[in-house]
């Protein structure tokens, strides 16, 4: 046996062996439970999310339908109105709807916020303070469907009304009001510019994310119905220029992609924890390779194997979509590039900060601070037409709307490249990591915790 | 006269296991091969002739606020190196820091003529098994070591050459299918020695070995260190005295962070000479003799104790008379009059 040949230095040799190292890192991750889970995660969404939404083919709109379904449209004469409807009505109540994370919030402005949100229906409506408070007082208790209210008496008890209403204490007998009647209508000298600029503060007094905000405002309050024309324009998109697979590459991307938000952090950490929790942790430090080659070859490892199931899912969505129209003429390269372009970088930035944080601090911190990244981003884009530079994960929430799309598309190149660098970098730099708690240096809550407790006896 | 003989008798000993050594030499001859010496030199790293040892040089080490390693210094040349002492003297630290598994504070270290600093090549050159470790539980044997073989950067062929030749040598050809889960304690470390020899390394570090092995696999476990100790430096880190006394002919002495004593056995046991003895006391003088003198040994009889004790000066007791001093009660004495605490096996 030559003595230079036992280990091998660069050259082929190198690459060999670099690559003999990725397939063991392949199967490793393959085999662990948790790739296990992410794999069936990642099924269920595509089972239940898209392969259970999608019916049939679409069909071409015929003229005399009786609708068309509902589109958004920013159309101020319908929006301004609606919006104001809501907003009296929500004031009215000192009750106002939001999803400032994502989640319902009931807000209940205090008396100063409240004066303010009055002057702003002031503005729109063009009314006096008092003309408004009158109103106020004339609809005192007004409830939104101006039927049946509770009463809250001084006793206790709940009790059954005959038309199933309740009365909490006091006498049975329910007491019935008027159902509202309010008296205002949009001041003629407001511009939609203003109102709109109005609507902000509004949603800045309750706390962000109202109806009224920029997000929310068009999908809430200027619904249209689509014309037959439009419908049409629509169906000749989707079948001409996204060459029917597009749309579908989209949405398949949109229901699956969501979750790679967050599903990858945990198969990543599953990785790193592994040394440490097989107790071969100082047997790897103490290896001749490089960490660059060893976390990058890890890093590979995880993306290519994370991404099999989006491929294998992807391809079945494409045979679906093939199998609903047997005779179109398609696209077949759609499925590939929207998953590659679309998906992977997620992929990536996902992974790359499993591996990072796992190796600075530890796996949960990990998980927690992915999850409410994925967490806050999911609910801070809208659905569609809210690609953004960089949220991490893009919703397009429709079959159709390329034009919405294709107006992004700048953004959306930007946004995926933006964090197929970022994932990189920071793969690299839980390389440096690493390398640094291979020569010894302590990273970790461990640690912290350790230093924390030494500083205190001290 | 006595002495002599004894320091003959560990002599043979020590002749007699170099002879079992070099009967396995032949078998032993393709596992010591030196791949790191062309690497190195290739890279610029060349050991310099004769540079065939680790040089240590006023090393310190801090954890925090804690002195781990206060200026060790330490030649360490060819065959086994034995370094005892208690638990948390500072062994596991100075191994891991000639692994460049752990940076030193101050001092220098070159490990064949390669600077500490320099961590790939040193860790081309060095096997290290550590005290605690395991591996995948769901690989086999043999998986294991090709993984580890390929993080050493070894060609696929000579991985599974030398995987076979090292399995072959620790015993567990047979197991190599065997899930590294169902491997018994001693399969483990047996399986530890063959990865820390897989890449060839000229030096072998080896951190408390054999501790939790039953005493037949700790009697394979030496011999296999002793065989693989042929034509590297093996520097085998233990509290046991009974694994020094049976492998290694240097050894060092560590206390607190420092090193205490560093020779040959011989002259360990010749420091102790005149300082050990036995003295026959009715069991009721146990507890006293206990905190009077470091007793290293007790063998309890019919109507009395025979003790066996380290005393600079004879004690005065009737029947005490000087004996042979093993290496146990030799570090026992080292320990003693460098002035460590000890209990001398008085129950706190």
């Amino acid at each position: 046996m030559k003595q230079s040949s036992v280990q091998s230095g660069a050259g082929t040799a190198g690459i060999k062996n670099l690559f003999g190292l990725y397939a063991k890192e392949c199967k490793k991750v393959i085999c662990s439970l948790t790739f296990l889970l992410y794999t069936a995660a990642i099924f269920a969404m595509y089972y239940t999310q898209f392969h259970s939404e999608l019916s049939g083919a679409e069909t071409e709109p015929k003229p005399g339908f009786a609708s068309y379904g509902m589109t958004e449209r920013e159309v101020p004469e319908i929006l301004m109105p609606r919006a104001l409807d809501q907003l009296m009505l929500e004031y009215l109540q000192n009750s106002y709807t939001a999803y400032p994370i994502g989640f319902y919030k009931e807000v209940h402005l205090v008396e100063k916020k409240r004066q303010k949100m009055a002057d702003i229906i002031c503005e729109l409506t063009g009314q006096t303070r008092a003309e408004l408070n009158n109103q106020e007082d004339e609809n005192d208790g007004f409830e939104e469907d101006g039927a049946f209210r509770f009463e809250v008496g001084g006793e206790d008890g709940i009790w059954a009304s005959d038309d199933n209403s309740f009365v909490v204490g006091g006498d049975r007998n329910p007491v019935e009001k008027e159902s509202s009647h309010l008296e205002y209508s949009l001041s003629e000298t407001i511009t939609y510019e203003r109102f709109r600029e109005l609507m902000r503060e509004a949603d800045k007094l309750i706390g962000g994310g109202s109806r009224y905000s920029d997000k929310y405002i068009v999908f809430n309050f200027s619904q249209v119905p689509k014309t037959y024309e439009e419908a049409l324009e629509e169906y000749r998109q989707l079948v001409d220029e996204d060459k029917i697979t597009g749309g579908y590459a989209r949405l398949y991307c949109d229901y699956v992609g969501f979750m790679l938000g967050v599903l990858p952090v945990f198969v990543a950490v599953s990785l790193m924890q592994l040394d440490r929790k097989a107790r071969m942790e100082q047997l790897v430090y103490s290896r001749r390779i490089s960490s660059a080659k060893l976390i990058f070859s890890r890093y590979a490892a995880l993306v290519t194997a994370m991404f099999l199931p989006i491929i294998i899912t992807a391809a079945m969505a494409q045979a679906k979509v093939i199998g609903f129209y047997p005779d179109a003429k398609m696209d077949i390269f759609a499925f590939a590039r929207y998953t590659v372009l679309w998906m992977l970088p997620t992929l990536m930035a996902v992974s790359a900060v499993g591996m990072l944080l796992t190796e600075l601090a530890s796996g949960l911190i990990a998980i927690l601070l992915q999850g409410a990244w994925w967490f806050t981003g999911m609910f801070s884009s809208a659905l569609t037409g809210d690609i953004g530079k960089f949220n991490l994960t893009i919703r397009h929430n429709s079959l159709y709307k390329l034009d919405t799309f294709q107006e992004q598309y700048g953004d959306f190149l930007f946004n995926r490249a933006f964090y197929t660098v970022l994932a990189i970098l920071l793969a690299a730099l839980t390389a440096i990591i690493y390398e640094q708690k291979r020569r010894g240096r302590n990273f970790g809550l461990y640690t912290l915790v350790k230093n924390h407790k030494s500083k205190s006896a001290a | 006269m006595e002495n002599q003989n004894q320091n003959q008798n560990h002599n043979q000993n020590a002749k007699n296991q170099n002879a079992q050594n070099q009967n396995t030499k032949n078998q032993n001859a393709s596992l010591h091969n030196h791949p790191a010496e062309n690497q190195t030199q290739k890279q610029g790293n060349a050991p310099q002739a004769g540079e065939n040892c680790i040089k240590i040089s006023s090393v310190n080490k801090c954890y925090g606020k804690k002195q781990a390693l206060t200026n060790v210094s330490l030649t360490i040349h060819q065959g086994m190196f034995g370094l005892l002492g208690r638990n948390g003297a500072g062994k596991t630290t100075l191994m891991k820091t000639l692994a460049a598994l752990h940076k030193k504070q101050s001092g220098i270290i070159t490990v064949c003529g390669i600077p500490i600093e320099q961590a790939k090549e040193i860790r081309s050159i060095t096997g290290y098994l550590p005290q605690d470790f395991s591996m995948y539980p769901s690989m086999t044997v043999e998986e294991s070591l090709d993984y580890l073989g390929v993080l050493s950067g070894m060609d696929g062929r000579i991985r599974k050459e030398r995987a076979e030749l090292l399995l072959k040598r620790v015993n567990l050809t047979e197991h190599r299918r065997k899930k590294v889960r169902a491997l018994s304690g001693g399969m483990k470390r047996r399986l530890g020695i063959a990865q820390a020899l897989l890449h060839d390394p000229k030096v072998l570090i080896v951190d408390e070995p054999t501790a939790g092995l039953d005493p037949e696999e700790r009697i394979r476990f030496r011999n296999l260190l002793c065989e693989v100790a042929e034509e590297r430096i093996v520097i085998l880190s233990t509290h046991i005295v009974g694994d020094i006394e049976a492998t290694c002919e240097d050894i060092a002495i560590m206390n607190a962070g420092r090193i205490l004593w560093q020779g040959t056995v011989c002259e360990l046991l010749n420091a102790a000479k005149g300082k050990v003895f036995t003295v026959n006391v009715n069991k009721k003088f146990l507890a006293q003799m206990k905190k009077d003198y470091i007793v290293t040994g007790m063998l309890v009889q019919n109507e009395y104790t025979t003790v066996r004790i380290i005393s600079e000066e004879t004690p005065s007791m009737l029947g005490a008379e000087h004996a042979e001093p093993n290496v146990e009660d030799a570090y026992m004495y080292c320990l003693y009059s460098h002035g460590c605490e000890l209990s001398g096996g008085v129950e706190e």
